[in-house]
């Protein structure tokens, strides 16, 4: 193994072990509710799940090689009709995938 | 004696989620995980890293998108020091995480082990807590090991396949190929509806126009940062909307 790979490997999993560690430190509990710091953290986590969800989705949508609209639809309206109905995210996901994966080999046969 | 806490942590209350609870919890991101993992061996050989030089980078730098930026610079010959740099910065939206899942998970939750079962913080770990703390689950240190662990190795094993497969394996299924790679979207839209609320529709209309107009304009990992600090700071101009329960 090279030496540089490693270096590299272990500088910046540290830096991404101590990014993802030390702010679990911090003691937030004392902060006074309403504050413009406690909004700030309630609103980074679904802030945080829409902006993954747009990221992720967004080379879909921009995939001019296939049918990109109609499978995104069909796994997305997947994801919904399948969560509202049993309200679990582990199946919900699984439908929802393989409603994309379905729709793909559909309009590709 | 690390389990003996665990143990006192789950049994004190049912709602707290145990180990294998956790690692239930962690199937769709492992399924997720692997193709992408998968994905990124078979391009680490492509620059001409080795097995064991690609399978390093996924367990010791594990951050994707930091991957296939650092297999890009690899290639390129660029500088020691600004690759690191770079890659550093990219993992810079992980501060974030912590304080936003500890803040839910409230006062009394247990950070004894976060030294550890933080390692396993990635976005999708990150959002599947938040969505099972939404949906009630008490927080608990194993259940973060759990959802932490199978993450993990998931994000190994597909990395193993896609270094010792090499390239176009799964070429022969592009229905397959097609449908895990919409295991991530699929799982970020379901952990969005969990934990979802009208007084959080600016706050993710909000991420979702900045995520989409940086990313464009500039780079991804520019759209990611940039749709969470805006949502963020919605949420603080929204003095009627976000609360602590997301």
């Amino acid at each position: 193994m090279r030496l540089e790979v490693l270096a590299l490997a272990l500088i910046v999993g540290a830096c991404n072990w101590a990014f993802r560690y030390v702010p679990t430190r911090a003691n937030l509990h004392e902060l006074p509710s309403g504050s413009p710091v406690t909004r700030f953290l309630a609103a980074t986590g679904p802030a945080a799940i829409g902006t993954l969800f747009v990221a992720s989705a967004l080379p879909l949508v921009n995939d001019r090689s296939g049918p990109a609209t109609l499978t995104l639809g069909t796994g997305v309206g997947a994801v919904l009709l399948i969560y509202a109905a049993t309200r679990s995210v582990a199946v919900a996901t699984l439908a929802g995938a393989l409603a994309y994966g379905g729709a793909f080999w559909l309009v590709a046969a | 004696m690390a389990e003996s806490g665990f143990q006192s942590s789950v049994s004190s209350d049912p709602r707290a989620g145990t180990f294998l609870d956790g690692l239930w919890a962690s199937l769709p991101i492992a399924l997720g995980y692997v193709p992408i993992a998968f994905a990124f061996g078979v391009a680490a050989r492509g620059v001409g890293l080795t097995l064991a030089e690609a399978v390093a980078l996924s367990v010791i730098l594990y951050s994707g998108g930091a991957q296939f930026v650092a297999l890009a610079l690899i290639a390129s010959g660029a500088p020691f020091l600004v690759s690191a740099f770079t890659l550093i910065a990219m993992g810079l939206r992980h501060l974030l995480y912590g304080p936003a899942l500890m803040r839910r998970a409230g006062p009394a939750a247990s950070r004894r082990h976060a030294w550890a079962w933080a390692w396993g913080l990635t976005d999708e770990v990150f959002g599947t807590a938040l969505g099972a703390l939404a949906r009630g689950r008490r927080f608990s240190e194993p259940f973060m090991f759990g959802l932490g662990l199978g993450a993990y190795l998931a994000w190994g094993a597909g990395t193993a396949m896609g270094a010792y497969a090499g390239s176009g394996a799964l070429a022969a299924w592009p229905a397959v190929e097609a449908g895990l790679g919409f295991m991530l979207p699929a799982l970020f839209l379901a952990l969005l509806l969990s934990v979802l609320s009208r007084a959080q529709l600016p706050v993710l209309a909000v991420a979702a126009v900045a995520t989409v107009a940086v990313t464009l304009a500039w780079s991804g990992t520019a759209g990611l940062l940039a749709g969470m600090i805006a949502g963020a700071v919605a949420g603080v101009l929204n003095r009627k909307g976000v609360r602590d329960a997301p």
